[in-house]
């Protein structure tokens, strides 16, 4: 920056490693980088606010669908990357610790550790998301995998598996006993009760079509959150290799604390996608295919 | 800084000193510039360009629409012409518009910063910016979209064979652009006041463009990914809009309209911020009832997040929730009403000078009045049946948005290019526009609330017989607020080669910005100014004399 009008301003000659020329000193810099990444976190809240609307507008439509397709997402799974991002968020909370305190080859360890349970959390996504791809459950035709008419080794879920067109499937008989007792109940709401039917008898076209949603959302919604989780790992090595020069002191660790910010808001995310898809309603349908 | 010094500076012959505009000629030192001064003069050649765009669209409908029958062009192309010019008056012109442009450059300098607090944020969004408006300008010239610039589902998801994907996704892109603006706005406005700019000393500029960035961060991302959904859903030609699979095309529109109407704040809000500073300037008068101006900014921010409802009366709304819609559309008048009161009692005995700012400012109040009061017929249930979707509805809200965002911005631009340009314009040019805009809107926009209440629907290229005179007088108006609207851009860059230059302070007024030199240096203070004074505190020891005012003003106009 050209000092164009012999600044009279910084009088103190004194300039500390990090503040930018348009502030006056480190406490009002860190002030407003928090106060940016604050207001970051709030428009991701409102980003992630349009899912969680559209996810609550059909959860109240169409619950025992929703019921029968998150008892086919694998809840052992989700739990575990559960764990995996709660303990991310403690050696987050670790590293800033440890920055404040000036140690360098624990930030560099705890950053190395915290990007470990990051990635162990996308392969444990990846393997969920190729089960649903053998399994005809990614809504999207084409994105399945494709069989052939008599394919003998193809997985099976209950009936025969045959997709030849890579279509979304859906069998699920005991599911569907239990739409139909749930209608002598009375329990389903006025949505399902046109949802599900055609002429009083189970229609499962239209199942299909209402646990389809389901996986819609699922699939937005985890694959915006992973997307997320990609980008915080790529924020996670770039503050590796700045930790790794000794860049953070107890003068300046602003980034750390920034980038832990961001790193437990995307967990965060998750602690409410995992009870959302996952948990809600399994005991309608306990059991699993 | 004492502010007689600061005046009689003025005459003090100074050496010539480098400036914000001086500092570096190169391309790099335009495009890698953290100045928010820089960053907003990009910022208004291109949201220019943007406009320029949007208003031959405009002048094609209006053409179209001289003669009943659909004859300059096909219905087809017709719906492609209204779609983009909605969307890029919408998301490349009127939201930018005065945010980015006079409050990027303003807002620092109006609360005694020397930059914004992310100034390579800022840069950020400029780049964003830039893509969205390129990849929506490529969909345009591919062949366009045809949607409506409200992208109604299932049409757009599933029916329209238009280029969808690339507008949205330059929607989308556009989108955290102007997200980061308002977070930037909004950190700035807290930690980067100078010593003694307390929040109650803020111009009221500064508390609407605050307004304005909640909005900002709170409702765009809401459609970013609304956007997002649409654009996945038409890949995957399946999703939560779709009907046929038990989808909500409602969902939509409620998503939608989250967002674009808090985003009709969005459009206004800055600009009741200029309006502000115009009419207590030039009434040389104290404004009436900061407090009130301040915080019915605010709270037209909070509550217009409440009213999206009604948008949707006749899309299958329960009663119930149309009644509550109807209710809060009423209840976030007030705070409009509020500010035209206040503005009303701040001319109340001043010494009101007509200056082109000032006109703009009264064709505003004028203008935004009859908008916001036919916004209440619109709100109402019962009559909002027969207005639907007729050119009513295209009558107010360009009454709004042109009658009050444009004027807002073509009065803030004339009130501080002489600080953005260090150039004088020709006032005379400047009245003459002034009044052509004015008078050219009104016969354009005014005829077309009679059409709509006599039933022409908005959005076809045709209309029936009887309504053409309306229609004939409506295409002349448009004639001449193009002629208005292509005047300044002629007699501005002018005065860039031509024009006098500029004192630091050419309307003898007490705001900070006035304090810096014209055009500012690029670190905009020498030191960090120590603020004693209230906002619009005319009286005589902040020594601005009015007659001293008045005699150096008629000696620097043309
Ligand atoms: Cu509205």
């Amino acid at each position: 920056m050209v000092n164009v009008n012999n600044m009279a301003t910084h009088e103190h000659d004194y300039h500390p490693p990090g503040l930018q020329h348009q502030f006056e000193d480190m406490k009002q810099q860190e002030e407003s980088v928090a106060l940016g990444m604050w207001a970051f976190l709030v428009q991701e809240i409102m980003f992630f606010g349009g899912l969680f609307t559209a996810y609550l507008v059909f959860r109240s439509r169409y619950p025992m669908a929703f019921a029968a397709g998150s008892n086919h997402l694998d809840a052992f799974l989700g739990g575990l990357n559960t764990l995996v991002l709660i303990v991310s968020s403690l050696t987050m909370a670790l590293t800033v610790y440890y920055a404040q305190k000036g140690k360098r080859m624990m930030q560099v360890w705890l950053i190395i550790l915290t990007m470990l349970f990051g990635t162990t959390f996308l392969v444990v996504k990846y393997f969920e998301y190729s089960d649903k791809y053998h399994h005809g459950l990614v809504p999207v035709t084409g994105l399945n995998k494709r069989t052939k008419a008599a394919d003998p080794n193809a997985p099976k879920t209950e009936g025969t598996y045959v997709n030849t067109r890579s279509e979304f499937q859906w069998h699920d008989e005991k599911g569907d006993k239990i739409i139909l007792e749930a209608r002598e109940k009375g329990y389903l709401t006025p949505h399902e009760e046109i949802g599900y039917f055609t002429n009083g008898e189970l229609d499962n076209n239209k199942v299909r079509d209402k646990v389809r949603i389901f996986f819609w959302i699922y699939f937005v919604m985890t694959g915006l959150h992973a997307l997320h989780m990609i980008v915080g790992l790529g924020i996670m090595m770039w503050l590796l290799w700045t930790a790794w020069r000794g860049a953070y002191s107890a003068d300046y660790y602003s980034p750390v604390e920034m980038s832990g910010l961001y790193w437990h808001f995307v967990d965060i995310v998750w602690i409410f996608l995992f009870p959302m898809l996952y948990l809600l309603g399994r005991h309608f349908l306990a059991g699993g295919h | 800084m004492q502010n007689v010094d600061a005046v009689n500076s003025d005459f003090i012959e100074k050496e010539p000193k480098m400036n914000y505009l001086t500092n570096g000629f190169t391309l790099k030192s335009w495009l890698l510039t953290k100045d928010h001064k820089r960053i907003a003069i990009m910022y208004l050649i291109t949201v220019s360009a943007f406009f320029l765009i949007g208003g031959l669209y405009a002048a094609t409908i209006r053409l179209e629409l001289l003669t009943p029958q659909s004859d300059l062009l096909e219905s087809g192309t017709y719906n492609k012409v209204f779609t983009q010019h909605g969307i890029i008056m919408v998301f490349l012109f009127l939201i930018p518009v005065i945010p980015a442009i006079l409050g990027n450059f303003l807002l620092p300098i109006m609360i005694g910063a020397k930059d914004l607090a992310l100034p390579r944020i800022n840069l950020l969004s400029l780049y964003i910016y830039w893509i969205g408006g390129a990849l929506i300008m490529y969909a345009l010239m591919q062949g366009g979209v045809d949607t409506g610039w409200t992208f109604y589902t299932p049409y757009s998801t599933t029916f329209s064979n238009t280029y969808v994907m690339a507008t949205g996704l330059g929607i989308f892109i556009n989108g955290f652009s102007s997200i980061l603006t308002g977070l930037n706005f909004i950190v700035t406005v807290h930690t980067m006041r100078a010593p003694g700019m307390t929040w109650f000393r803020l111009p009221l500029f500064v508390w609407a463009n605050y307004a304005t960035s909640l909005v900002m961060i709170l409702g765009t991302p809401v459609v970013a990914i609304t956007v997002l959904l649409l654009a996945l859903e038409r890949i995957g030609k399946v999703g939560i809009f779709d009907p046929a699979i038990g989808g909500d095309p409602i969902l939509f529109q409620h998503l939608f309209w989250f967002y674009s109407h808090p985003a009709v704040y969005i459009m206004i809000l800055p600009g009741m911020g200029i309006i502000s500073e115009l009419i207590s300037n030039f009434s040389r008068k104290k404004i009436f009832g900061y407090e009130f101006i301040a915080f019915s900014s605010i709270a037209i921010a909070v509550f217009g997040f409440l009213v999206w409802g009604h948008h949707m009366f006749v899309s299958g709304q329960s009663i119930y929730a149309g009644l509550v819609f109807s209710f809060l559309t009423m209840v976030v008048a007030i705070p409009s009403a509020i500010k035209m009161f206040n503005w009303s009692a701040t001319l109340y005995k001043g010494s009101i000078s007509y200056d082109t700012p000032m006109l703009y400012a009264i064709g505003f109040m004028g203008l935004f009045l009859v908008g916001g009061l036919t916004g209440l017929f619109l709100g109402s249930m019962g009559l909002t049946v027969h207005l639907t979707d007729t050119y009513f509805i295209v009558a107010h809200f360009h009454y709004v948005m042109v009658g009050g965002q444009v004027l807002a911005y073509l009065g803030g631009l004339h009130y501080w290019w002489s600080k953005m340009t260090g150039k004088l314009y020709s006032e005379f040019w400047g009245k003459i526009s002034a009044m052509l805009i004015f008078v050219g809107f009104n016969l354009t926009f005014f005829p077309q609330f009679i059409l709509g209440y006599q039933g022409m629907p908005r959005r076809y290229a045709s209309y029936a017989e009887e309504l053409q005179v309306l229609n004939i007088f409506s295409t002349a108006g448009a004639s001449v607020l193009g002629l208005g609207m292509i005047l300044p851009l002629v007699y501005l860059t002018h005065s860039l080669i031509f024009g006098k230059n500029a004192s630091s302070n050419p309307w003898m007024l007490p705001g900070l910005e006035w304090r810096v030199p014209s055009p500012p240096p690029t670190e905009n203070f020498e030191s960090t100014p120590i603020v004693t004074w209230e906002a619009y505190d005319f009286s005589d020891e902040n020594g601005l004399d009015l007659e001293e005012a008045r005699r150096r003003h008629l000696a620097t106009i043309v």
